[in-house]
């Protein structure tokens, strides 16, 4: 009988083992992202998403670490590239899924890459999107912190030439600091970025 | 049973962690043989992986065994992926091929300025068509500040490299477009008929275009309706000219717009002072709406536009003591219907249907002049994507056109001209890519006129190669024919007329790097078999025939930078042309009085934040435009002093949706001279008087408040003003 179950519990490793063989890549390429490789933690997520297609994550990812490379890449040729490769990724997660936030955040934050990257030419074309999307975020889940700060940070970076009040911009950056408190990730590899970014925001919201 | 369970356990842990150890390394280059860094190359369907280092080199280890599939993908190169035996894949090659739709491949550019989302290299952008300085939200005013474009103050429709402005031909979603200036007189300039808002990408070719257009001897302007609005809302506009008022409408697959304007010169008229009498301003009630639907794989559109205006005006005329009154209604309808889609594999399909309805009555002096034009186009167009490398399209299309106009001096004449034309064109064109460095483009066009009873046949081709990174060049030739214009066609029971006749060459460059783009174009065009007739005035008792001929050729420059200064945007244009003709009635080749040898134009932008405010100066200039004096002997020997005109217009957002926005075209009231009219018989000293013409106005102020009804705080009509 023990040896049954040393035999039992021998196969559960390894099953579990094969299991958590998402994890342990999905851990490698945030560890990867942790060190500034960029290039590599994308590459290691378009790895993953090829093989697992029944998470959203990696692909997310993918597009994540390529849109937020933008906010620092002077080159404007490399800025259309990672924003057409953050594109590419996204468009395989929306089709599948329309009724997930983070994706509509995520899709937000690449027309923001867009308007960053040549504000003169592309600001009046993608804010509209860029509110769409948040508005969408909102519309399905009104409690996502990244969208509900997403959405008042975006106005906040546009005030000086819009004129828009920042009053009420700013009580949603609180609302959103709260929102990040209570926030529960569905998974622990899920969304939980952003609240580093809120906190910077509530501070020039005090100046 | 022991035994067996002493196998069995090695055997587990055998398979999950000791036969882990295959390598897989190797290299990746490109088809040169440099290294790539950043390619990912994975096991498909593994997490096994690596991206390969600077040196294009990479190596990592797998679990697997037996055969797998190899992928290497890296964003500029087509993705590259083979079966390999993983145990035996050591320090192996690997070359990717470049990628062809990336976006640095070679485009053909030769002809072509475009604007929008989907143009590589934008020469104007969207917002500019309604902020350039001057351009009052006139799409074609704006297009004239750039090269090729001649001013023509006393017209206002766009004259393209020493062509007539009935040469170009406008299309709204690939299909014609046959009445697209409002309803005008003599010296009074028109407009274009379309708000630019409703437009996300415009193309303005000014020569060598694809075999997919016809009837266009110079050049072809390609206006596309955007696929998808922003959102809904509510525009309204308060305007010293009118007031406007426009809705959108989003649903989840399909959008309407709907925009209504109403203007009236009259205030301006009143504060401006005019070079003529105004006995009722002009005044013009206008709408348009465009429905959208998009289906799984493909969009419908349908556009509609109906205007109708009006002005009365007393215009001095040399030949009369008194001065002509002219009194014009027009009513113009167009509708356009499209479907762009696609299916199967690699077949795109684009049809449509047009339909434009103009109605003119015009009481000139104590005459009665009434027409009315009817005119359709039917469109169909097959794409199919062979290989990256190779793309086919061919299609056909119908025009169709019935005129008819009568005259009555409400004397003793009374007469009823007209004609209806069909004309039956196909086409085909390859777009081939030998490279990302060369490509190419041949076509033809075949068309049947069954007015003038003839078949044409166009070839087309062109090709363009990249020299380096940031620049390229391209040539294009074609062959273009166009029906005569209507002047001369409602003389059809009179006279067989035949196509007019252009081909041209053009030679282009081009360089682009971010916030910047020079162009160079210098062209070629051969004018053949254009109309002439014998008399004053073109009537139907004159002697036509087809032997006129001409030329055009010259150099366009274009500079636009968004680098040198934050905040600031200029362009300048600079257009250089030499062109004769011997048409119409000429007793000799002659430069036509629209043609000014040298152009300048030069736009500025440059958004102040402190004032939240855009501010942009338009200053444009030609050189002396030629006339005839007929008290000279040698013919067109006249040239007028040169044109200049500084426009200025200044946007301020009240607050994120509300705009105030002013503008001044001509600052300093420079009075312009277009050119003289002369006397047709000479007075008792035996000298023929002349009369200047000039501008209805030297200067156009215009203020407007424009605001935004939306959920959206942050949208608002800057793009339309």
């Amino acid at each position: 009988m023990k040896k049954v179950i040393t035999l039992i519990t021998l196969f559960v490793v390894i099953i579990s083992s094969a299991q958590t063989q998402f994890e342990k890549g999905m851990e490698k390429a945030f560890g990867l992202w942790k060190e500034g490789k960029n290039e590599e933690a994308s590459a290691m997520f378009e790895r993953i998403a090829a093989a697992d297609k029944n998470s959203y994550l990696p692909n997310y990812y993918v597009a994540l670490i390529n849109t937020t490379s933008v906010f620092i890449e002077k080159d404007r040729t490399k800025i259309d590239l990672l924003l057409t490769k953050a594109q590419d990724a996204l468009d395989k997660e929306i089709i599948k899924d329309q009724n997930n936030a983070e994706l509509h955040v995520l899709q937000a934050l690449i027309y923001t890459g867009y308007v960053v990257a040549d504000p003169m030419t592309n600001g009046m074309k993608y804010s509209a999107k860029v509110m769409e999307c948040y508005a969408k975020a909102k519309a399905i889940d009104p409690n996502n912190p990244r969208a509900v700060f997403g959405e008042a940070d975006y106005q906040l970076g546009g005030a000086k030439w819009t004129g828009v009040d920042t009053k009420p911009l700013c009580i949603q950056v609180d609302k959103a600091i709260e929102l990040f408190a209570t926030f529960k990730q569905e998974t622990p590899f899920s969304p939980k970025w952003g609240l580093d970014r809120a906190l910077e925001a509530q501070k020039n919201c005090k100046k | 049973m022991k035994t067996k369970l002493l196998l069995t356990i090695p055997f587990l842990f055998f398979t999950a962690f000791i036969l882990a150890q295959n390598t897989i390394s190797g290299k990746v280059l490109d088809q040169k043989g440099k290294p790539i860094a950043g390619a990912n190359i994975y096991l498909d369907g593994t997490y096994d992986g690596a991206t390969s280092s600077e040196t294009g080199e990479f190596s990592f280890e797998t679990t697997e065994t037996e055969n797998k599939f190899l992928v290497v993908s890296f964003l500029l190169f087509e993705t590259f992926k083979t079966e390999i035996d993983v145990a035996n894949y050591k320090d192996q090659t690997i070359k990717l091929r470049e990628n062809i739709n990336a976006l640095d491949a070679v485009v053909i550019t030769a002809g072509t300025l475009e604007s929008g989302d989907k143009a590589r290299v934008s020469v104007l952008k969207p917002l500019d068509i309604v902020t350039t300085a001057g351009s009052a939200g006139n799409i074609i005013a704006a297009l004239q500040t750039l090269p090729g474009t001649q001013t023509v103050g006393e017209d206002g429709r766009l004259f393209v490299r020493g062509g007539e402005a009935s040469e170009t031909q406008t299309f709204v979603d690939g299909i014609r477009v046959a009445q697209p200036y409002g309803a005008t007189t003599n010296n009074l300039p028109t407009r274009g008929r379309f708000s630019p808002f409703l437009f996300s990408g415009i193309a303005f070719s000014t020569g060598g275009y694809s075999a997919e257009y016809g009837e266009a001897l110079s050049s072809v302007l390609l206006l596309n309706t955007q696929d998808e609005p922003d959102m809904d809302k509510t525009d309204i506009s308060l305007m010293t000219v009118g007031l406007g008022v426009g809705n959108t409408q989003k649903w989840k697959k399909s959008s309407l717009s709907v925009n209504t304007a109403y203007i009236n010169l009259a205030p301006y008229q009143a504060v401006i002072p005019q070079n003529v009498d105004w006995n009722s301003p002009y005044q013009s009630f206008s709408g348009e709406t465009v429905y959208r639907y998009h289906f799984t794989n493909g969009i419908f559109k349908l556009y509609a536009a109906f205007d109708a205006s009006k002005f009365d005006l007393n215009q001095e005329n040399i030949n009369f003591e008194d001065k002509i009154r002219t009194d014009l209604n027009n009513n113009n309808f167009y509708l356009n219907a499209s479907y762009k889609g696609t299916f199967g594999t690699g077949w795109q399909l684009t049809s449509g249907i047009s339909y434009g309805y103009s109605l003119n009555k015009v009481k000139y002096d104590i005459n009665d002049v009434n027409n009315d034009e009817n005119a359709a186009q039917l469109k169909l167009k097959l794409r199919k994507t062979v290989s990256d490398y190779f793309k086919l399209s061919f299609g056909a299309d119908y025009f169709i056109t019935k005129f008819n106009e009568n005259f009555d001096d409400n004397a003793s004449i009374q007469a009823s001209n007209g004609y209806d034309s069909n004309i039956a064109a196909f086409y085909t064109e390859g777009d081939i890519l030998f490279s990302k460095n060369l490509a190419a483009k041949v076509g033809f066009r075949l068309s049947n006129n069954s007015l003038l009873n003839e078949t044409n046949i166009a070839p087309r081709a062109s090709l363009a190669y990249k020299v380096s990174k940031s620049s390229q060049f391209s040539f294009a030739y074609g062959d273009f024919t166009q029906t005569p214009v209507v002047d001369y066609i409602k003389y059809s029971k009179y006279h067989q007329f035949e196509s007019e006749k252009a081909r041209h060459y053009i030679l282009n460059y081009q360089f682009t790097k971010p916030g910047q783009t020079f162009r160079a174009e210098a062209y070629y065009k051969d004018y053949s078999n254009l109309v002439q007739y014998d008399t004053r005035d073109i009537q139907y008792n004159s002697v036509f025939n087809n032997n006129g001929s001409g030329y055009a050729k010259g150099l366009d420059l274009f500079w636009r930078d968004s680098n040198l200064h934050k905040n600031l945007e200029y362009w300048i244009s600079y257009s250089y042309i030499d062109s004769e003709r011997q048409y119409k009635n000429f007793p000799a080749m002659a430069t036509p009085n629209f043609i000014a040898n040298h152009s300048l134009s030069v736009v500025t932008k440059y958004f102040i934040t402190e004032w939240k405010s855009q501010i942009g100066f338009t200053n444009s200039y030609s050189s002396g435009r030629p006339y005839n004096d007929p008290n000279q002997t040698q013919f067109m020997n006249g040239k007028t002093k040169s044109y200049n005109s500084l426009s200025f217009n200044w946007a301020y957002l009240l607050t994120t949706q509300k705009i105030l926005y002013f503008s001044v075209s001509n600052i300093f009231g420079t009075q312009n001279v277009f050119g003289y009219d002369y006397a047709r018989t000479p007075d008792s000293n035996g000298v023929y008087q002349r009369q200047v013409v000039v501008s209805t106005a030297d200067r156009f102020f215009f203020l407007g408040f424009f605001w935004t009804i939306s959920k959206n705080k942050n949208e608002n009509q800057l793009k339309n003003l």
